[in-house]
């Protein structure tokens, strides 16, 4: 009996001092610092490749001091990740966070580093507009990389010529005509899919309630000065509603999901798809003939909103952990100003990603890309899940497919959103 | 054999490990869970001691309740679903027939798949525009049968609820199959001597025989249905319009989408004893003793 428990003892001496020394090997040996980045670059996109690009060559310029290892987790399960590990203090150096309300949990959690120390690199490159996305309370915490833009339309020009319209619909009026001649034409208008049941409200409400109620809207209801119940944006959730009715989705859209839908778009079944930015790498690369497809911005629906803006939000931000300190804070800066350099931009223009710095167009460039990357120019509108509560976000997804299918009047969400809007602030 | 003094300490520590183990990691969580539900708590910030309220929350939270009652409805379907057909199989099965192994392969194949898998599959097969049960019946001219199978609130549940139980058909087959071949086949030559016609020796010896069996299966069963959450979760998200919500997938998008972790251990603790009351009420039912 003692002498098993001398052996279970020796073991688990054994076993720790052989963990111990692993860490002592990776900080202290040699002067390399080893910095960590999370990220949700898994699948095979020429963005990521860039981003990937760019932290090898820094490690080969800096082989002698800086080491930074990319550890990749599928997107959708990125962000769940990423809060279970933060509640247990276990973030890695640097990660991938998202702006606007999707910091500020990490924020009020003391979770991340402020980066202002070493704002000066980006000063006059990147617009203050767009730069402060990923701020909070006047503290920078992550550096844009992109700018994703979340409602375009994307279309094939001979469906909608074959419809009878020389260019694409201005009115939403006009619109609801072109969606009645393709259904009579047998042609699906749009294709949806919105199992995941974000896409209705981020494509499609964050702009067309902005047309309805303008940008200062969404900011002065969440501070409790507005509320939801506010006829404008009444109006826009019944534009879901009334979508739904004139059947201008294909008939499976709450049963597939985003990637899905754009396979009906890209096989020519469907006329249009509205998307974001990222979706304009995905149809480059599944359409044969590419000057078929035109993008174009949300038709105006009337109402008080700036019809040249398009909501969308800064992204590919990288932040750094709170706990960081010394030498690998000073390498970790180092490395945000390389990576969010000239070179990484012009990458990710030659990959169709809208960037928030002017970056000089060839003609190697896509029509669909430069198009746009110019809606960006007009301004940017709140996306509706970047800046909602997370409740809010869950109540309007849910809320928007419930219309869909006629288990929810557009009032109803909205009172129901006031609701919780109020208890929220308590 | 018999335990000397010296073998009782070896097997003491023999089993040590495998009671840290599960001492770490699931009884010390389950009480950590019972913890956080008394708190206020978004997962980052300080937590906020705030008694019963989270409790009395979910007592007045409707979305909650439409999961519980959708989770009976699992419940009831999988019991009354896998259970006798699992059962009706296996008596089938139990002769001596060439090829036993194949089938018996075959039945189990669905528990082996990842649920990942079945869960994609059966939504192409539910599809409304090119799934294969629609494509059938518009086939053989049923039009007006096909419907939007997991996008209409009124068939989601009835699709999900045939896709588990055409996962689990098979394990309990497998466990059925293994009660009915232990039946001593003296039993059965007896009864076949006595005159007995089939049906009355299934239902007069072989049910009665492999009871036991069948009140393990079900209480399996109900403790599985309970716990729904991977195929739902790819399937539909719960919807449309929350009408495949279960508890365990309210209780994860109340934690990690919502990030109320509180509110969600609260969930889970009531997980915890409705499960507890249901699996103890039906064992008295069946004629157990309860626990």
């Amino acid at each position: 009996m003692k002498k098993l428990g001398v052996l279970v003892l020796s073991l688990l001496l054994l076993f720790l001092t052989a963990c111990g020394g692993g860490e002592e090997k990776a900080s202290g040996e040699g002067k390399v610092t080893e910095l960590t980045v999370w990220n949700d670059w898994t699948e095979n996109r020429p963005e990521y490749k860039v981003y990937k690009d760019i932290i090898a060559k820094f490690n080969e310029e800096n082989k002698d001091s800086i080491h930074v290892k990319i550890e990749s987790i599928p997107h959708d399960q990125y962000e769940t990740k990423l809060r279970t590990q933060a509640a247990g203090k276990q973030l890695p150096d640097m990660f991938r966070v998202w702006p606007g309300a999707r910091i500020q949990p990490l924020v009020e959690g003391k979770a991340l580093l402020p980066l202002n120390e070493i704002l000066d690199t980006w000063e006059g490159k990147i617009p203050e507009g767009i730069m402060k996305d990923y701020a909070v309370d006047g503290k920078q915490y992550a550096i844009p990389a992109n700018i994703s833009e979340t409602s375009l339309i994307y279309y094939h020009k001979d469906a909608v010529k074959k419809a009878g319209f020389e260019e694409f619909p201005k009115t939403y009026d006009e619109l609801k005509e072109l969606i009645k001649t393709l259904n009579d034409q047998k042609v699906t208008p749009i294709a949806l899919g919105n199992k995941s049941i974000w896409p209705l409200q981020s494509v499609y409400i964050s702009t067309i309630a902005d047309r309805f109620t303008g940008s200062e809207f969404l900011p002065s209801t969440l501070s409790g000065k507005g509320s939801f119940t506010d006829e404008n944006f009444v109006k826009a959730l019944s534009v879901v509603e009334e979508l739904a009715k004139l059947k201008a989705f294909n008939e499976d859209f709450n049963t597939i999901d985003e990637a899905q839908s754009r396979t009906i778009f890209n096989s020519g079944e469907a006329a249009m798809h509205f998307a974001g930015s990222w979706a304009i790498g995905p149809i480059l690369e599944g359409i044969e003939n590419i000057d078929n497809i035109g993008v174009a911005p949300f038709p105006s629906f009337g109402g008080e909103g700036d019809t040249a803006k398009i909501s969308g939000a800064a992204g590919g931000g990288i932040a750094l952990n709170a706990e960081l300190s010394g030498k690998k804070k000073e390498a970790a800066f180092k490395f945000l100003e390389y990576f969010y350099g000239d070179e990484l931009y012009q990458g990710l223009a030659k990959s169709n990603i809208v960037v928030p710095v002017q970056v000089e167009m060839d003609d190697s460039i896509p029509e669909i890309y430069q198009t746009a990357n110019g809606f960006a120019q007009g301004g940017l509108a709140p996306v509706y899940d970047a800046t909602l509560t997370p409740e809010l976000t869950d109540m309007i997804n849910n809320g928007l497919q419930s219309i869909t299918i006629g288990e929810k009047t557009p009032k109803e969400l909205a009172e129901e959103m006031q609701k919780e809007n109020e208890q929220g602030k308590k | 054999m018999q335990l000397t003094g010296k073998s009782k300490a070896a097997l003491i520590i023999g089993l040590l490990p495998a009671f840290l183990i599960y001492t770490v990691f699931a009884i010390y969580p389950i009480f950590q869970s019972f913890y956080y539900s008394f708190m206020e708590w978004d997962g980052f910030s300080e937590m906020e001691f705030i008694g019963l309220q989270n409790f009395e929350n979910l007592f007045q939270d409707t979305l909650f309740w439409n999961s519980v009652g959708n989770n009976i409805f699992v419940v009831i379907a999988s019991v009354f679903g896998q259970i006798p057909i699992a059962l009706f199989i296996a008596l089938l099965l139990n002769r001596k027939i060439k090829g036993l192994k194949i089938f018996r392969t075959i039945g189990f194949l669905p528990v082996v798949l990842s649920t990942v898998v079945i869960s994609l599959t059966w939504s192409l097969i539910y599809n409304t525009k090119n799934g294969m049960i629609n494509e059938i019946l518009r086939a053989v001219g049923l039009d007006f049968l096909a419907q939007n199978w997991l996008g209409d609130t009124k068939w989601s549940m009835v699709a999900v609820c045939i896709t588990v139980i055409w996962q689990f058909v098979g394990l309990y087959l497998i466990i059925f199959l293994a009660a009915l071949q232990n039946i001593p086949e003296e039993v059965m030559e007896a009864a076949k001597m006595d005159g007995a016609s089939e049906w009355v020796t299934t239902w007069k010896i072989t049910i009665p025989m492999i009871w036991d069996t069948i009140i393990v299966a079900i209480i399996l069963c109900i403790s599985g249905s309970l716990r729904t959450f991977d195929l739902i979760y790819v399937m539909t998200h719960g919807g449309p319009s929350h009408s495949t919500d279960v508890m365990a997938l309210y209780m994860f998008n109340e934690t990690f989408s919502n990030l109320k972790y509180g509110y969600g251990s609260a969930i889970s603790v009531f997980i915890f004893f409705f499960s507890l009351i249901l699996i103890g009420i039906v064992k008295k039912v069946l004629g157990q003793k309860f626990i």
